[in-house]
């Protein structure tokens, strides 16, 4: 048996509802199946968990989609070759609005009820009657500058014509979203779960649309790994994907889907009630406290039967890499001179999977 | 033990720019941000008596970009491990808050790893402990370093925007040339002119040069 069969793995991730595949792995153990020894290790902020990776304090990481690009881009510190050979999920992201600006849109616009998905132009009314009415900015928040939360409510804003100008984006840490909007600190935030149904659930905010409403499905989470630490230990990178596919199709059924919440709410990860991490596993997207949740069956998509979910394609790096350089993360030139195939690397992807 | 990463976090500090002589008597002020009441009044107590005056928040993380905001801090001391780092990593990228160097605390024993990985960038510090000699020379080596950085990176972008500015009016000179018939200092003299007359940059007048040449081209 290789050697690799018995050395250990640190894998990091953020406690979000899409790091069900490396929960289910390690506890179901799929990783141990692979001969793997995986510890999980929950990081606080997708910056320390990057520089950690970099580091190689961290061998593996549950990244953000954009994050591998960033990397390789040195868009935020110095270059690092961070690549991936596994997309981990698709979707998970949504849109919750405050009940105050809420209740502005529905005044505004006159809905005596909610038209869902909420179009951005309806919260256009109300940022063009804001400005000139000279009163304070609407503020948004996501998590990362390097993640698709940020470049869906950019998007968001921008099918309703509303100008970045008009509009205030931070980056508020996923844990202090529900407070913050709570207390008037942001308007609204695109963020993964549990943190959407959390806000709805303490009847804090409104849950307006999903990302599935803003793209069409999309790689959301990634297992980000150094280019250097696959060609040292190719085998461990191979049972890694393997594990976390194995957990990915496990997670296709709903029975499975509960047990992954159940797995999830644990004080060791995610440390909440399953009343806000089982919804969106179950394609169910809470609304608001007394109207029935939408049905959005790709909330949080794994596994499709129908499409090959897991592999990084080329065609999603560059739609990322376009949105990377339409908000002005980089520019037309550096966006025209990346070699994207070396950071999606949808070859190893089927070189593991076709063997 | 901490760190000093300040690649990713820019700009401000017109006063840090200033602060070549590091014996300058200049007070910068640090916003420490720890929930570790024992290690902060340690870091606190190691910056006595010296040119850094310290703020200390312990969970800051809703109101962080507003408290920068209102204390306008020099540095910015951070734990590593604090959820705020990211909103502290979006200063530059999304944010209109100036960014600041940031040193961060760590009790991790990686911190070496990730240190020799974060100063293959622009500037990076390694640290042992809160005692007082090794905080004030970390700091004051952050600062420099940041300042440094900072003066390179104005550099780059006045180099780059020197360049883009030739190109630009090059490529309205051609123009000029070829839909005016005039030679190529008739061409120049004519956009000078033009400036002077408004008032505007010879390449903001070469701007507008193009984009209406370039439209009657079009529209031909």
């Amino acid at each position: 048996m290789n050697s690799d069969a018995s050395m250990p793995v640190t894998l990091g991730y953020v406690a979000l509802t899409d790091s069900a595949p490396l929960v289910v792995a390690k506890e179901l153990g799929f990783f141990t199946e692979h001969g793997l020894n995986v510890t999980l290790q929950a990081q606080h902020s997708w910056s320390t968990l990057r520089d950690k990776l970099h580091a190689g304090v961290l061998d593996a990481a549950h990244m953000l989609a954009p994050m591998p690009i960033a990397s390789a881009l040195g868009l935020a510190g110095p270059a690092c070759d961070v690549m991936t050979p596994l997309v981990l999920s698709q979707n998970g992201n949504a849109i919750t609005l405050s009940n105050a600006v809420y209740d502005e849109i529905a005044a505004t616009n006159d809905f005596s009820d909610l038209h869902l998905p909420l179009s951005a132009n309806a919260l256009g009314a109300v940022v063009a009657q804001r400005r000139k009415q000279h009163r304070a900015k609407l503020r948004f928040a996501s998590v990362f500058p390097y993640s698709c939360h940020y470049y869906q409510l950019v998007d968001w804003l921008a099918s309703g014509q509303i100008s970045l100008d008009d509009v205030e984006l931070v980056i508020v840490p996923p844990t202090n979203m529900v407070d913050a909007l709570h207390c008037g600190d942001i308007d609204g935030y695109c963020v993964g779960g549990p943190w959407n149904a959390k806000a709805v659930r303490a009847g804090f905010g409104v849950t307006v649309l999903t990302s599935c409403d803003i793209w069409p499905n999309s790689a959301e989470k990634v297992l980000g790994v150094l280019s250097q630490y696959h060609q040292r230990y190719p085998e461990r990178v191979t049972k890694l994907c393997r594990a976390l596919k194995q957990a990915c199709c496990w997670l296709e059924t709903i029975p499975n889907r509960f047990e992954s919440a159940r797995l999830l709410s644990g004080y060791d990860y995610l440390d909440a009630p399953i009343d806000v991490i089982a919804p969106s596993l179950i394609g169910s997207c809470v609304v608001k406290p007394g109207l029935s949740p939408r049905e959005i069956p790709d909330y949080n998509l794994f596994f499709s039967e129908h499409a090959d979910v897991n592999a990084p394609s080329l065609q999603c790096a560059q739609w990322l890499l376009a949105k990377m350089e339409s908000t002005g993360q980089l520019s037309k030139v550096v966006a025209s001179e990346v070699d994207l195939s070396r950071i999606y690397r949808s070859d190893i992807y089927h070189q593991i999977f076709s063997s | 033990m901490f760190c000093f990463v300040p690649s990713r976090f820019y700009v401000c500090l017109a006063t840090l720019l200033h602060v070549d002589d590091m014996n300058s008597p200049s007070r910068l002020s640090i916003l420490l941000i720890d929930d570790n009441h024992a290690r902060a009044q340690a870091f606190t107590a190691a910056l006595v008596e010296s040119r850094y005056h310290v703020t200390h928040l312990s969970s800051a993380t809703q109101r962080l970009l507003k408290d920068v905001d209102r204390i306008q801090p020099d540095i910015i001391v951070i734990d590593i491990e604090s959820p705020s780092r990211d909103v502290l990593d979006s200063l530059h990228t999304i944010s209109s808050v100036a960014p600041k160097p940031v040193v961060m605390f760590s009790d991790e024993e990686d911190t070496d790893i990730i240190n020799q990985s974060v100063r293959s960038g622009v500037t990076a510090y390694v640290v042992g402990d809160t005692e007082p000699k090794r905080v004030r020379s970390i700091l004051d080596a952050a600062v420099a370093r940041f300042g440094e950085y900072q003066r390179l990176r104005q550099e780059l972008d006045e180099t780059k925007h020197a360049l883009a500015a030739k190109q630009t009016i090059d490529k309205a000179k051609r123009l000029l040339m070829q839909q005016r018939g005039m030679d190529e200092q008739q061409a120049y003299s004519a956009m000078r002119k033009m400036a002077m007359d408004v008032g505007q940059k010879i390449e903001d007048i070469a701007r507008t040069l193009l984009s209406v040449l370039n439209h009657l081209d079009n529209g031909k």
